[in-house]
This record gives C-alpha cells, sequence and structure tokens, in this order.
C-alpha cells in the first residue's frame, strides 16, 4: 500500500469514511446492484480472495475484477445470465480503522461477516473476513475505493459465492 | 463383497436410478469399489512440492493422505494416520517436514512413511516396553501407489491399478496432455465449495454438451460457446473417463435461427470490459474448450487461458466438495498470470458460469431426495453409448449412458 501512515486522518475523513462504508453495505444488503460500481473509481481492484491464495501470493480470487467495467459486467452476469437458488446476503461489518492516509487517499481495514438465507432455509454464516482498502477522494471530492480486497477466512464456501461484499 | 440389494431399471443406462445419488449403501459400496479400488485418483500437483519435505494434505475418498515429496525424484503419498493409536497426524493443508511425527507418543516416521522411532520402546528403567516381536518394518504409514505424469501425482489404495496410461487409455491420452503436455506448472490458486449434491452429478455434467448453452445462458450470450460449434465428444473403451472438447463456431449454414430459437440470449448484451474473456492461444490445436474427465476423482479443464484441476472429494451420498487448483506454466509471464486470475472470475464458488452447475446440482439432489421408489432421470437425448465415440454435434447424452455402462459393471448392479 502507498497511503503514508505519517498523515493521521481527521475526525472529520473518519467520519466520512464510515458514511462511505455505510451506503456500501446497505446498497448491496438492498440489492441495488446496479448502484455498486458507482462505489468504485474507474481505474480500480475488487477482490474477495481466500486467506490461503492472499497468503500464499497466488493470485487466484473467488470473485475479481480489474476495472469498473469488469464489475458491471459482474452485475449484468449475476442480473441476466447466472442461474441460482433466490437468497439475501446482509453484510455486517465491524472494527473499522483508517490506517492513514495522505489526505486524498486512505488504508481502511475492517472485518466483515456475511449471513445467508436462502428463501426456504434458516439463515447461515457464509462467510468472514477482512477487508483492506484503499479509498481516495475525487476530483469532485467523491470517495471512492480504488481497491478493495476482501480477504476471507471462509475457504470452504457453501456451494455459491453471488452477490459482492 | 456383497451384492447390492437395487435392480437397474429394464431400460438400462437411458435412465438412472434415483437411488444411486441418495441410497448410504450405495454410497458405501462406491467408496470401496471406486475410491478405494482399482483406480488412479487425483493427489495433487508436483508444482505444489518443490523441495524434499514439501507436502500437502488432501482427501481421496474419504480417507485423508500426506503427499510428500521424500527425495528428490520420489514424491510419496500416506495415509494420514498414526499406526499406533489412529490419531490423524498432520493438520495443516501444507508446510514441510523432516520427519513425520504424531503428537499424541511421539512415533516419528521417515517422509517415506517408515517407522523410524517409539519413544520408551525399551521401557523405563528396565520395566515395561513395546512388546518383544514387535516389528517397525510392519508399522509404517499406508503408503498408496503413486505415479507422477505429466507434473500431476495420482495415487492408488489398490496395488492393481494398471500403469496410468493404460488405465486413462489411448483416446484420453491426447485430451489430456494436450493441457498437461510435460511442462513445468506453476500454482495460480485454490478455491474450494462445498456442494449439498452427490459427487456422480459434477461428473456427469463435464460429459454433458446438452447443457452447456442452455444452462449457461453467461456463454451464448458473450460469444464464448454455441450449440452449433463443432464438438468432439471422447470416451474411453471402458466408458469411465470422458472428454469434451469444442472448436470455435463456425458457419454451419442450415440457418442461425435453429441454433438460437431454444436459447435464452439477449444480443443486446455486451461486455463493457472485454478483457473478462479476452484469449491469447498456448495449447495444441484450435479447441476453445477442452476438458479430461478422470473417473473418478477430476477433471482436468481448459477454457479460454484458464487451466485447472476441479478435485471431486465424496462425502456422503448427498454431498462433495470440489477443489479448485488453477494452474499456469512456470514461464507465464506477469501479463499471463493476470490473464489467468482474471479469467477464473468464469470458475468456482463465484464462477460467471460455474455457478449455474453448482446451483443445479443442489436442485437435481433435493428433487432426487423426495423422489418415489423406483423413479430414474431419463438420458435418451443422441443415440449409443460408450461404442459411440467422437460425436460431432452437442445434443447428446452419450457419454453419461457410456459412463453408467462402466459404473454398473464395476458396482455389479
Amino acid at each position: 500500500m502507498n497511503a503514508s501512515r505519517e498523515n493521521p486522518p481527521t475526525a472529520s475523513h473518519r467520519e466520512a469514511i464510515r458514511a462511505l462504508y455505510d451506503a456500501y453495505f446497505e446498497t448491496l444488503d438492498d440489492g441495488r446492484l446496479e448502484e455498486w460500481p458507482e462505489f468504485f473509481a474507474d481505474e480500480c481492484r475488487y477482490r474477495i480472495i481466500t486467506r490461503e491464495n492472499y497468503e500464499a501470493a497466488q493470485g487466484l480470487c473467488i470473485m475479481q475484477a480489474d476495472s469498473k467495467g469488469m464489475l458491471t459486467d459482474r452485475v449484468r452476469a449475476i442480473l441476466k445470465t447466472q442461474v441460482y437458488a433466490p437468497r439475501y446476503y446482509r453484510r455486517f461489518y465491524s472494527g473499522l480503522r483508517v490506517l492513514g492516509g495522505t489526505g486524498k487517499e486512505w488504508e481502511v481495514r475492517q472485518n466483515v461477516l456475511i449471513v445467508q438465507t436462502l428463501i426456504d432455509k434458516p439463515s447461515e454464516i457464509l462467510g468472514c473476513g477482512v477487508g483492506r482498502d484503499r479509498v481516495v477522494s475525487n476530483a469532485s471530492g467523491e470517495l471512492k475505493f480504488v481497491d478493495r480486497t476482501l480477504v476471507f477466512d471462509t475457504e470452504m464456501i457453501r456451494n455459491s459465492l453471488i452477490y459482492p461484499a | 463383497m456383497n451384492r447390492i440389494a437395487k435392480t437397474w431399471p429394464a431400460a438400462g443406462v437411458s435412465e438412472i436410478p434415483y437411488w444411486v445419488y441418495t441410497d448410504p449403501e450405495v454410497y458405501a459400496a462406491e467408496l470401496e469399489r471406486i475410491w478405494y479400488g482399482d483406480h488412479w485418483i487425483y493427489a495433487g500437483l508436483e508444482a505444489e512440492l518443490p523441495q524434499v519435505g514439501s507436502y500437502r494434505t488432501t482427501t481421496l475418498g474419504e480417507r485423508q493422505v500426506i503427499v510428500v515429496r521424500s527425495a528428490p525424484d520420489q514424491i510419496s503419498v500416506l495415509e494420514n494416520r498414526c499406526r499406533h493409536r489412529g490419531v490423524r497426524i498432520c493438520q495443516l493443508r501444507s508446510g514441510k517436514l523432516d520427519g513425520i511425527t504424531c503428537p499424541y507418543h511421539q512415533w516419528s516416521y521417515a517422509l517415506d512413511g517408515a517407522l523410524q522411532g517409539v519413544p520408551f520402546r525399551r521401557g523405563i528403567k528396565g520395566k515395561g516396553g513395546m512388546a518383544r516381536d514387535f516389528s517397525p518394518s510392519d508399522y509404517g504409514l499406508l503408503r498408496l501407489k503413486v505415479e507422477v505424469v505429466n507434473g500431476v501425482i495420482w495415487a492408488s489404495f489398490s496395488d492393481k491399478t494398471p500403469p496410468f496410461r493404460d488405465y486413462l487409455g489411448e483416446k484420453l491420452w491426447s485430451s489430456y496432455e494436450r493441457i498437461v503436455d510435460g511442462r513445468r506448472l506453476r500454482i495460480v490458486g485454490y478455491s474450494r465449495q462445498s456442494i449439498p449434491a452427490n459427487w456422480k452429478l459434477v461428473i456427469e455434467n463435464i460429459r454433458d454438451p446438452y447443457h452447456g448453452a442452455l444452462l449457461h445462458v453467461f456463454l451464448p450470450t458473450f460469444g464464448l460457446f454455441r450449440p452449433d460449434q463443432a464438438s468432439e465428444l471422447r470416451m474411453d473403451e471402458t466408458g469411465r473417463h470422458g472428454s469434451l472438447m469444442s472448436l470455435p463456431a463456425r458457419d454451419s449454414g442450415g440457418g442461425h435461427e435453429d441454433v438460437t430459437r431454444d436459447l435464452a440470449v439477449d444480443a443486446s448484451l455486451q461486455l463493457a470490459d472485454k478483457r473478462l474473456i479476452e484469449a491469447v492461444k498456448e495449447l495444441k490445436g484450435v479447441e476453445t474448450l477442452g476438458s479430461c474427465s478422470v473417473f473418478p476423482s477430476v477433471i482436468v479443464l481448459q477454457q479460454i487461458n484458464a487451466l485447472q484441476v476441479r478435485h471431486i472429494v465424496p462425502k456422503g451420498p448427498g454431498g462433495c466438495e470440489l477443489i479448485w487448483t488453477h494452474f499456469g506454466f512456470e514461464k507465464d509471464d506477469e501479463e499471463m498470470r493476470r490473464r489467468r486470475i482474471r479469467h477464473g472470475n468464469l470458475f468456482g464458488p463465484a464462477g460467471l458460469v460455474s455457478v449455474d452447475d453448482s446451483e443445479v446440482f443442489a436442485m437435481a439432489q433435493r428433487g432426487y431426495e423426495t423422489a418415489e421408489d423406483g423413479g430414474a432421470t431419463v438420458v435418451r437425448m443422441g443415440t449409443g453409448g460408450r461404442e459411440n465415440r467422437d460425436e460431432g454435434h452437442m445434443a447428446t447424452e452419450s457419454a453419461i449412458r457410456g459412463l453408467y455402462q462402466y459404473y454398473r459393471e464395476v458396482m455389479g448392479l
């Protein structure tokens, strides 16, 4: 990560970053997938990667995008082409920490728990992990993800991971 | 071996009885006759074990083994169970060992499984100790038969399993060595999913070209696969192994409508970033997809620049795990490595294509588990079974019938 830890974020930076994550997870939990790519800069990276691959520096991801366009492609596939049993995800984040930054760009980490509810089954934990992200403030002052990397402790997935987190 | 008290439908292999997917007695017999019988089971890739002492644990059938480079030119596959009190010795998925020592009473084994040390074997101050007739050479870890073929490690619980290439058959060898051609491999990563469905659904699926463009809307929508592409379906003489190759879409005449009429394709959909599926040619031939399904444990598959082994681990009649090892070649440059990772989006538990399969497996299992006695799936597309080789089209289920011709023989059904 490039962000220097010598520029601690101010309280208002922290508040703005927390608001970004609140809106991000609310959008996903509500199933407004078309809006999801808008949280990202045009040049961005998105990854859900198992801890096993992450720690071994093996790049294979469960879900991955090299650009905002690929996030859009993922959304199209989820909505138009993939076949799966109906379900809801709810994402719980905690321990959000802004690790440092430059005043324009910040490193952020947070824990994430995903609870899956198949419509005819009790709710169950789908997985948990830690987000290791980079967020930037763009030309219009909006916060966007340039890197969202969710390192997933859960290496054995209950059949499928349909939606992003 | 006891006969299984089940009667196969009179229609033969064009009907697959639901009980092959649900019955615990049938499942127990599969473990014994198939997984622990005269078959080669996938144990890993040589690239995973770079140095003497490098090991991985993996599961063959339901039994866990340690796969370890025991000498520069030797790989040993050992059951991960101490011969003393039956304790699972290695707990990690991978690492490096000097020897193999059980945590309970410190029995220690060499990397090839030979028992080397039994603490207090001669007793303490002359008292106690191991029985006098105890011979350490009788108490090594269970060693499986091993063969390494073009970088892939195969193991068998049976000494009678024929050499791998004979086991696979010449017909399938070219499908196998098209993907693992002997070049040194490099691991791109793993993914794992626990599928609530019988293991046989996974191998039937890859031998079923009929579902390709129908279930996987992504493929025809984004131009990766059309039902009128020339394809080649191969089986070995026994019917147990299968291979599906598909060639680039051709202008087959006969009109486009006939091809797409039955498909749920929205022609207006385009990819925003075509790098998701843009491939460069790297293997022999013009095939866009090539798979080699080595019964019972594995599918080796290439699609675009994703190269992978799909390793099946049965977990009772109603479940299995699918472990994906994506690999490339040692000489891949950074751009190729990134391309393989991108193409990995199509596969695994969030696969843009493969999610359709694992979800449908679960839906199928739910259908079977509530089925009436005597019910069966219908497998009547195309003609013939294992004798019917090299069909050049996709409207067929002959390779599923071929698979069950072999299955009935090995299972005595």
